[in-house]
């Protein structure tokens, strides 16, 4: 049988005006309906980028490849990019397993990966850079704004894996330091066998699909007012959740709904229209009112009209927070680049920690930190019933802290 | 050679010493030849193809039940990722203390908050504890469920729904992160081996080497079971399983035995998996994980030697391949090629390559036609 | 509805509400002038606006607010300089100073209330209700005022508490006051008040009563504290206590009610679901793992159907809202005729092997999967629900959503139509023999390629009406179908494979079991349980609940 086969083909070696640059997402399989998007904005990056004269004089070539929604797929694919395709550097990921799976691999090789989408922290790697939102730049400053609003009943509802467990256990003991009683965080503790709470909220299983049970519990749980939900359900199975909570007669009024993984793309499924008044708090909104969004939404949507990539849809397409941090890790790869005049990782990176590496994204002005994250403007929206969301509070310049809850030795 | 005489064809000797040949020289031109030479295999290539010689050896495992008993187990992932599960714990702790949080603790425990390793993992620092494991749950769980599903004569369709609804349920129960196996993340980020660097190319053969050694030795005794007195009840038990009931047999032992056999093969694969891939969440016991094994037994052949390991090897191919060269299309390609293989080729590659060889090659050979007689007979049983 | 009708409509509301009220109401046109004010002003003069709009009764208000909520409410600017604030309705624009139609000569922008403003106006209206003709309405703004607790609203519930006719709207308001007091009462009050919401079973109250004994349990603890104020707080706290065990034992009740009314209708969305697997599996033996598709496939048609309508009608308009009573039906076309495409192209050649469709159909799985993909692109598409199917009614504290109540009354009809059509026509003869025994079928006349091909249809159409649905609940993407696959099977196996009694018993059986098992179990649990508690009862009826009878050994 052929070895050669094994891969594919062998890398055909890249002419040398371009760089080779990785795309890895899920294409095909459950979570193909999140990071397809991402793969869209992040080919109409490098074609803008391609047409204002590419990256040091080169040419970015992307290498888009399928990691199908499995793990162990991610993780080939990865190798694949860096030793076959010798990708300079690689855009993926969304779930935490993917990028879990794919971690060993990028230290092994020495890569670098641009991670972009919202996760629970407690990661550094120095072959990762997490354009992503921490838990310190969408949950906290969520929280805080709802104290402020003056709800005193939090329920506590999610998927069960990694990002909502810890995002809400984080949570749980910064309402408690906030004077919240046990008694009014809802949906259930569990406690080990010294009484030590080690999980807050309700968790459901992946693709769970009825939220009957759930929703007669925030109903009963808010009878008597002043509630809120906080809600870390994940990706798509928010819309059986939305449309059970607006079909039950709850209202934003009644108890508003604060969600972290529900952006403009997850919410074009949902009846908007019932459903005005919750919140979400992300580091870039579709409706911000800057030029640089303006430009970003419209050149967006004139790439999409020219492109003939298969299976790009073309119509009603909207921008969110995702798609943005992915759009703005191109740019700060870029600039790095460009600081350190080489495509060398190790140089690349010592460019991205000097701490200068800034770029003035749709979002606002995001920049490279030494901790590998970005610091970036936070907003909380409300949504309306066009399914976006107005801007009710901007917080500048938030710096993104993996490490939240400060016990643990940095890297 | 004693050893040889489960081989009751020349094809199958051919295939064994094909397989060894393989076994041995990939690693071979890995180790020896230099990056820029021709016949380079480089440690990439070489992890892939570890990987596929572990699904190779799960698909042997299905095909003992499907193939030669009849019994079509969609859960065969379950026992797939028990094995490699039990493995993967003992790997988590020889990370040591250089995980994140620098904790002798694996990460996702500091993270959940656990002060002191859970009393089941602490075994688990032994290899030989775990590499026992890696047989003795899959085994235990294919025997505690075997027993219930034969016991009460569970078959056909049934079973196959049963198994499908055990691995599902194995895997939501893995997604909880209190299961204290790491959720849905999985074990990742292996550091050690037995003492060795696990990123080391030098493992990385042996890894190879050791996948290739478990096949051929599964590819052995698959044969030489059939050769037994036992091996013919097996296939007996799948082409008219009351008659060998009236005979005086009690069949539940059999199936039972050897479902436990192949979740036993099928655990010891995902063992030396999970090192090879990096990972394992629960995701690898997902139903769909598990018709992907049938699929595979489909495509190479059911109830052939070497059918299993081609279409394992195969499929994945070209799963590898198309992913890269054609993420859009490559759903299409997969799914076209398997109802063409179902429609055109009801005995697999193995199948049509044997019909080929009596029509056009050996056109005087009586045996054809018997042949596919009985493959009728058995499909539709 | 015409533009008549909509005037009409308006015109009857504000007469009704102005005959079923005690409150005088004001002239209109004030109401107007102030909410016109409050949309096109902010600062002080909104805040005047908005308290003088307190003392206006008219039930334009409510209309005004309800619809600057959702974004109808715009302003613009007159060619001559004049602001206008506009309604906007399904037949156009109406100024809302005059309530006359308008056509806007200028640039319209949509106009938001802040988040405060839009409490303060939601308060505004709540007391508005108070006095609405509807009983409901009534209801859950009392329920609201005295959730506040506010001293000022004491005397305005307890002036109107006995004016109330309707016994429901009585209680309400006697709950409201009740909770009211339990802050603001003197002590009798307060016991009163106590025992009272104890007798009403107040779910509302009971986190007040909470706080209520906590209270006096520390006054009691309190060394300080006064004699006699301790003995009001044991009277208080005993009070509260029986209150408390009152409510929880009507909670408990009103929750094993919750229960049944959910698991019916989770059993009969499963049905819903697996109804047609348990045709193509079940009586033909067809493995079909593309099943789910299918139920994709009447997903993406009832959102073709509302795009349509929507264009066609525009949305909103009283001809979209019936989008979905088209799009039922299309889904069972559409998904039926795929289902004879899948049959002429693939299945026809696998009767004789159905351990091997499986993998056939595991493989159109994958095509259909990913030409969805293609098509409309991979992430989910927007359908939403008619009115009449969103919504919800209360029955004894039980919330039943509207479109729950659709669907078990689709269940029933599903199982009672296929019933029909099996038992009582020619065809469900031809279709039983051939299931039967297919080749004595055709040897005695029976046209079993056809009939295969129309019950492989029929199996298909029904995964369509369930897609259709499921639109109505959940998402409609590309792998919507994937979610329900292994259930539908489980359904079907433990029905007994070819009996339809038996899956439909199945569902309900299992949807009781997982809602029960949820609230105590949690959602993840809770469904392990389930799978587990099948793998078992096999054991014991191997054959399911209704095992297929046979004389053959081999079957």
């Amino acid at each position: 049988m052929a070895v050669g086969l094994a891969s594919g083909i062998s890398a055909v070696s890249a002419a040398d005006d371009t760089v080779k640059v990785g795309v890895l997402h899920s294409l095909s399989g459950t979570m193909a309906i999140s990071e397809t998007s991402l793969r869209d904005v992040l080919l109409f990056t490098f074609d803008e980028i391609n047409a204002a004269g590419g990256v040091l004089g080169k040419k970015i070539e992307p290498v888009v490849v399928d990691g199908a929604s499995d793990w162990p797929l991610f993780a080939e694919k990865a190798e694949q990019l860096l030793v076959q395709d010798k990708a300079a550097v690689t855009f993926g990921c969304w779930t935490s397993v993917s990028r879990k799976s794919v971690l060993p691999v990028f230290e092994k090789y020495n890569g670098l990966l641009f991670y972009p989408v919202q996760y629970e922290g407690e990661e550094m790697s120095k072959n990762i850079f997490y354009t992503a939102e921490a838990v310190g730049q969408q949950a906290i400053p969520a929280v805080d704004f709802l104290l402020e609003e003056g709800y005193k009943k939090f329920y506590l509802i999610g998927t069960d894996y990694v990002y909502p467990q810890t995002t809400n256990i984080v949570l749980f003991e910064y309402l408690l330091s906030k004077g919240i009683s046990v008694e009014n965080i809802g949906g259930g503790l569990r406690k080990d066998s010294e009484g030590k709470v080690i999980s807050a909220g309700n968790y459901t299983p992946f693709g769970h699909a009825d939220f009957q049970q759930i929703v007669a519990d925030i109903k009963k749980f808010s009878a008597s007012g002043e509630a809120c939900v906080i809600n870390t359900i994940n990706g798509d199975a928010n819309v059986p959740f939305f449309k059970e909570f607006a079909s039950s007669g709850l209202t934003s009024d009644d108890c508003p709904v604060v969600s972290f993984s529900l952006s403009e793309d997850e919410f074009r499924a949902l009846p908007a229209k019932d459903l005005v008044g919750h919140l979400g708090c992300w580091t870039y909104f579709m409706s911000i009112e800057s030029a640089a969004n303006k430009k970003f939404i419209a050149d967006f949507n004139t790439w999409l009209g020219k492109t003939d990539v298969p299976g790009i849809v073309k119509e009603n397409r909207v921008t969110c927070s995702p798609m943005v941090l992915s759009y703005d890790g191109v740019y700060i790869w870029k600039a790095a680049v460009e600081k350190a005049g080489s495509f060398d990782v190790d140089k690349v990176r010592e460019a991205l920690l000097s701490g200068d590496v800034s770029f003035d994204g749709p979002g606002g002005t995001v920049t490279a930190q030494k901790n590998h994250h970005l610091t970036k403007t936070v907003y909380i929206g409300e949504t309306l019933e066009t399914g976006q969301f107005s801007i009710i509070k901007t917080l500048p310049d938030v710096y993104g802290e993996p490490f939240l809850k400060g016990t643990f030795e940095k890297k | 050679m004693g050893v040889l005489k489960p081989f009751e064809k020349r094809s199958e000797l051919a295939v064994f010493l094909l397989l060894a040949a393989v076994v041995i020289v990939l690693p071979c031109l890995n180790g020896m030849t230099g990056e820029e030479s021709g016949w380079h295999v480089s440690n990439f290539k070489l992890g892939v193809w570890g990987k596929y010689l572990c699904f190779a050896v799960v698909a042997m495992s299905l095909n003992m039940l499907w193939g030669y008993t009849g019994l079509l187990c969609l859960g065969q992932c379950l026992f797939f990722a028990l094995g490699g599960y039990a493995f993967g714990m003992y790997l988590m702790l020889m990370i040591g203390d250089l995980g994140a949080y620098k904790s002798e603790l694996p990460d996702f425990m500091v993270f959940l908050g656990y002060e002191q390793l859970p009393t089941h993992w602490k075994p688990f620092y032994s290899p030989w504890f775990a590499i026992l494991m890696v047989m003795v749950v899959p085994g235990l769980v294919a025997f505690i469920f075997g027993f219930l599903a034969f016991r009460s004569r569970i078959k056909g369709v049934y079973f196959s729904i049963l198994t499908q609804a055990l691995t599902y349920a194995a895997a939501l129960l893995f997604f909880r992160n209190d299961t204290t196996f790491g959720g849905n993340n999985g074990f990742t980020d292996f550091k050690f081996i037995l003492g060795a660097d696990i990123r080391e190319p030098s493992t990385g053969r042996w890894l190879f080497v050791a996948s290739g050694i478990l096949l051929l030795t599964v590819y052995w005794f698959i044969a030489w079971l059939l050769t037994t007195k036992f091996g013919k009840v097996q296939e007996a038990i799948r082409d008219s399983e009351n008659r060998v009931r009236f005979s005086g047999y009690s069949t539940t032992h059999f199936k039972l035995f050897i479902f436990v056999v192949s979740a036993i093969i099928a655990g010891l694969a995902g063992a030396l998996y999970v090192p090879q891939a990096g990972i394992i969440n629960p995701g690898e016991m997902w139903p769909t994980k598990g018709l992907d094994i049938v699929v595979w037994v489909a495509v190479g052949g059911r109830g052939t030697k070497a059918g299993p390991i081609i279409g394992a090897v195969l499929v994945n191919l070209l799963k590898s391949y198309t992913t890269r060269e054609f993420p859009e299309y490559w759903l299409l390609i997969l799914g076209c090629l398997f109802v063409l293989v179902v429609i055109f080729m009801p005995d697999g590659i193995v199948g049509l390559c044997k019909r080929t060889w009596v029509r056009f090659v050996r056109p005087k050979a009586g045996s054809g036609p018997a042949a596919e007689e009985k493959a009728l007979a058995t499909e539709s049983s | 509805m015409s533009r008549f009708a909509a005037l009409f409509w308006l015109f009857a509301v504000t007469i009704l509400s102005v005959v079923g009220s005690t409150v005088v109401r004001a002239d209109e046109s004030e109401a107007r002038r102030l909410l016109t004010e409050v949309i096109l002003y902010d600062g002080e003069r909104q805040d005047v606006a908005v308290e003088a709009l307190g003392e206006e009764g008219a039930e334009i208000i409510k209309v005004v607010v309800e619809a600057w909520r959702v974004g109808e409410v715009s302003t613009t600017t007159r060619a001559e300089g004049e602001e206008l604030a506009l309604l906007k309705t399904p037949e156009g624009w109406f100024n809302i100073l005059t309530g006359d139609e308008e056509v806007p000569s200028g640039e319209v922008t949509i106009n938001r209330p802040s988040r405060k403003l839009r409490k303060t106006l939601k308060q505004l209206v709540d007391l508005l209700d108070l006095s609405s003709s509807d009983p409901a309405e009534r209801i859950a703004a009392v329920e609201k005022l005295g959730l506040r607790q506010k001293a000022e609203y004491v005397e305005l519930l307890r002036e109107r508490v006995t004016k109330q006719t309707d016994p429901k709207v009585q209680r309400a308001f006697e709950e409201a006051l009740s909770i009211s007091l339990l802050v603001n009462g003197t002590v009798e009050e307060r016991l009163q008040a106590v025992k009272d919401l104890g007798e009403l079973k107040s779910f509302p109250a009971r986190d007040f009563i909470d706080v209520l004994v906590a209270e006096n349990e520390a006054v009691i603890a309190d060394d300080a504290a006064a004699e006699e104020d301790k003995e009001a707080a044991k009277d208080l706290l005993a009070a509260a206590v029986s209150a408390k065990e009152k409510i929880d034992s009507r909670q408990k009740a009103v929750e094993v009610a919750g229960t049944i009314f959910r698991g019916l209708s989770l059993g009969s969305v499963l049905l819903l679901v697996s109804y047609g697997l348990a045709i193509t599996f079940g009586l033909m033996g067809v493995i079909n793992m593309a099943h789910g598709e299918f139920i994709a496939i009447g997903g993406y048609t009832v959102y073709l159907v509302q795009g349509y309508f929507a264009q066609t009608f525009g949305e909103g308009t009283a001809a979209y809202e019936w989008y979905f009573a088209v799009a039922l039906p299309a889904a069972f076309l559409v998904a039926a005729f795929f289902g004879v495409v899948l049959e002429r192209g693939v299945i026809q050649f696998l009767y004789r092997r159905p351990l091997e469709s499986l993998l056939a159909t595991w493989g159109v799985s994958m095509i259909i999967q990913q030409l969805i993909r293609m098509k409309f692109g991979a992430a989910n598409v927007a359908v939403s629900s008619p009115q009449w199917l969103s919504g919800s009614v209360e029955m004894g504290g039980v919330t039943m959503t509207n479109n729950r109540l659709f669907v078990i009354g689709f269940a029933l009809f599903v199982i009672v139509a296929t019933w029909l059509l099996l038992t009582k026509t020619n065809w469900g003869l031809h279709v039983r023999a051939t299931m039967q025994n297919r080749q004595m079928a055709s040897s005695l006349g029976v046209r079993s390629t056809r009939v295969n091909m129309m019950t492989f249809a029929f199996g298909s159409g029904l995964a369509g009406l369930a897609g259709a649905f499921l639109s109505q609940i959940g998402n409609v993407g590309p792998s919507m179908g994937q979610t329900y696959i292994v259930d539908s099977f489980m359904v079907v196996v433990v029905g007994g494979v070819g009996s339809l009694l038996g899956a439909a018993l199945s569902s309900l059986g299992i949807g009781m079991i997982d809602q029960t098992l949820q609230p105590i179990l949690g959602p993840v649990m809770g469904k392990i349980s389930v799978l587990l508690g099948i793998i078992l009862f096999l054991q014991f009826k191997p054959g399911g609940l209704f095992p297929s009878k046979s004389r053959s050994l081999d079957d």
